[in-house]
């Protein structure tokens, strides 16, 4: 195992994956900086150059952009309060009035390092954590990853939107259009429409670049692109001083615990972590009174929180193949580009890459803390590109990344497809996360669920008789249930 | 809001009613248990039609709990067509001249359309963009752009 674990960390050390890391980061920060632009719209730009790279220098350049896109989000978030992507939101409340007070440098200093802290704790997690869970799911047989699928689809659909019912319409939508292409037991066409193209099915990588990049393009177009103020002050004292942040490690640890623990829950997300740690902290402060009015914990606590998010979320993704949130989903899809099935095989089929994924995500979080803390200047001047620029770059990067797939222009039309069919959906309330996961889980759902039903000769009582999954599939029930009775429940308490 | 829940449970009635026909029209194969390729599309069927009445009664009974705003306004359904006919005629315009030389003239019309106005920006980002986007997918990470039928 030494062995494997050396080889792992020589291999990610090797320049080109090291020159990945930092592109990466570079861009991660670019992203993240910018108001309108996600981490997941970075991830689907920048998925269609990782073809003809290895898997591992693909994975340290989407592992830095992940770690880099959470910290980025901060900067505007601090100096405009407008935050540079969802899970930013909460350090905009302190972050930004530090900078009313002149204390903008502080802040920002205070978001690297609490995010630098959160990246590592949530890293420590993943590393302790994922070799036990997936030795614990290599005993799991076709009812119990049906389950586990079933489970990371149902949570996804019921925790992701306002609506739990219109979440599960997504998820049963993309899971339709899974069903397109030749049937994955038998290889009977299904849905094809006689047309060659359709033969190979929807791949997922159109779709995401579609869902998440076209609506964006689409709201500039009709005129509702975001004005962003200018900063003009100077930013001095960014690098912060030791005993300053000894006083804030609680507030990181707080952050830490719960953006890991929440980011290992599929569909919970980066927006709901940041907000309970802000909660947590404050309540566990003994200065909280200047929470809201510049209090440094304040900006640790959902920074810190953030970044572990994304070692929690990495969790479920490389044990299970259930991807926690939006952007796990397309690091999935990355992964089996390059032939890679994420799940407990994994860990026995391919250690060394396991292990190199540890290695590139520590590496991305000491670059993202190094590479921001020295450009920290160049982001603030990044807040001034206009979408109006931007966004015609993004669809031509669309339009030439889904080309780049197979080669074929059909690739971009059923990338336009998906783009308006996401634009729609936002408008009325649909979540798009829950179809794209169908979309990427739809074919092991199916083929999972049909092989149990052939070793159980067509008896549905196999998936009861397994106790594994048959906790997998009452949590799914519950999950499914819960958001539908929980109003009426509250309405209950209320009531004297 | 509640309107326009009616109408998309509607939509998706009729979208499962077609689903469900296409799915009686796939082939069976009666291999010993064995579960037929419609098996799936069956349950999605259910599914999706549950899940529609489901919402069609929420709509209807329910007192509406989310906050979006159902209007389309004209300048969206303008950029929904602009976009269509724009990616179209790039792909197909893109597909006799190739990405290099169709890219910039593209690329113009967009960022008009997303609101430049200084003709400086517009010349500069539109050529300096592709070529760019160039280096780096084909020399750089050798990545296949689209070339054309004359160059």
């Amino acid at each position: 195992m030494e062995g494997t674990v050396l080889t792992a960390l020589l291999e990610v050390l090797q320049p080109q994956n090291i020159l990945a890391s930092m592109v990466g980061v570079f861009f991660g920060l670019f992203i993240g900086s910018t108001p309108g632009l996600t981490i997941s719209l970075g991830m689907v730009l920048l998925l269609p150059l990782t073809f003809k790279l290895s898997a591992v220098t693909s994975i340290c350049l989407m592992l830095g952009l992940y770690a880099a896109g959470m910290t980025g989000g901060s900067i505007s978030a601090i100096l405009l309060n407008i935050p540079g992507t969802p899970s930013a939101s909460a350090t905009a409340i302190d972050g930004h009035e530090m900078t009313k007070h002149g204390r903008a440098g502080e802040a920002l200093g205070v978001a690297v390092v609490s995010s630098f802290f959160g990246g590592i704790f949530g890293l420590s997690c993943l590393v302790l954590a994922a070799p036990l869970i997936a030795r614990v799911a290599l005993n799991f047989g076709a009812p119990e990853l049906f389950a586990i699928v079933l489970l990371g689809l149902t949570l996804i659909c019921s925790f992701g939107s306002e609506s739990t019912i219109k979440g599960l319409i997504s998820g049963i939508i993309g899971l339709i259009i899974m069903t397109v292409g030749l049937d994955p037991m038998m290889g009977t066409p299904r849905f094809t429409f006689n047309s060659v193209n359709l033969q190979a099915g929807i791949s997922f990588l159109p779709a995401m670049i579609g869902l998440f990049a076209i609506p964006q393009i689409l709201v500039g177009i009709a005129g509702k692109v975001q004005v962003i103020p200018e900063y003009k002050s100077k930013i001095s004292g960014v690098l912060p001083k030791i005993r300053n942040l000894v006083k804030l490690i609680k507030s990181m640890l707080i952050g830490s615990l719960v953006g890991t623990g929440i980011g290992a829950i599929p569909g919970a997300g980066g927006p709901i972590a940041v907000f309970l740690s802000y909660d947590y902290s404050r309540k566990a402060s003994r200065r909280s009174d200047g929470y809201g009015k510049g209090e440094p914990e304040g900006v640790a606590a959902p920074e810190a929180a953030n970044n572990a998010v994304a070692g929690g979320a990495l969790i479920p993704m490389l044990t299970l193949g259930i991807p926690g949130d939006p952007v796990t989903a397309i690091l999935l899809g990355a992964l089996l580009i390059h032939g890679l099935i994420p799940g407990p095989l994994l860990f026995q089929q391919a250690p060394q890459f396991v292990y190199s994924v540890f290695w590139a995500y520590l590496i991305a979080n000491f670059m993202n803390l190094l590479l921001t803390f020295s450009t920290i200047k160049l982001w603030v001047k990044v807040l001034k590109v206009p979408e109006r620029v931007l966004l015609p770059i993004i669809l031509i990067l669309c339009v030439v990344g889904t080309f780049a797939l197979r080669n074929t222009f059909f690739d971009a039309g059923i990338m336009f497809g998906f783009g308006l069919l996401g634009y729609l959906m936002k408008k009325y309330g649909f979540p798009i996360v829950p179809m794209l996961l169908a979309i990427i889980l739809g074919p092991k759902l199916e083929e999972h669920l049909r092989m149990s039903l052939i070793i159980s000769q067509g008896d549905y009582s196999i998936f009861v008789t397994h106790p594994i999954s048959l906790a997998f599939i009452i949590i799914s029930i519950f999950s499914f249930i819960m958001p539908l009775i929980k109003p009426l429940w509250q309405k209950k308490k209320v009531l004297p | 809001m509640k309107t326009a829940n009616i109408v998309i449970a509607g939509l998706l009635l009729i979208f499962g009613s077609y689903y469900a026909f296409l799915t009686t029209r796939l082939p069976t194969r009666n291999l010993p248990n064995t579960l037929g390729v419609d098996f799936m599309p069956w349950v999605l069927v259910g599914c999706l039609l549950i899940l529609s009445v489901l919402l069609l009664l929420t709509a209807v009974f329910r007192k509406p709990r989310e906050r979006f705003d159902p209007k389309i306004s004209y300048k969206e359904v303008g950029g929904i067509i602009f976009l269509t006919i724009f990616v179209y005629a790039y792909v197909q315009v893109m597909h006799l001249f190739g990405f290099v030389w169709v890219t910039p003239f593209f690329m113009a019309v967009l960022m008009i359309m997303t609101g430049s106005r200084k003709w400086k920006e517009i010349v500069v980002f539109s050529v300096v963009s592709p070529l760019v986007i160039y280096v780096f997918f084909q020399k750089i990470f050798q990545v296949i752009l689209p070339g054309g039928t004359y160059f």
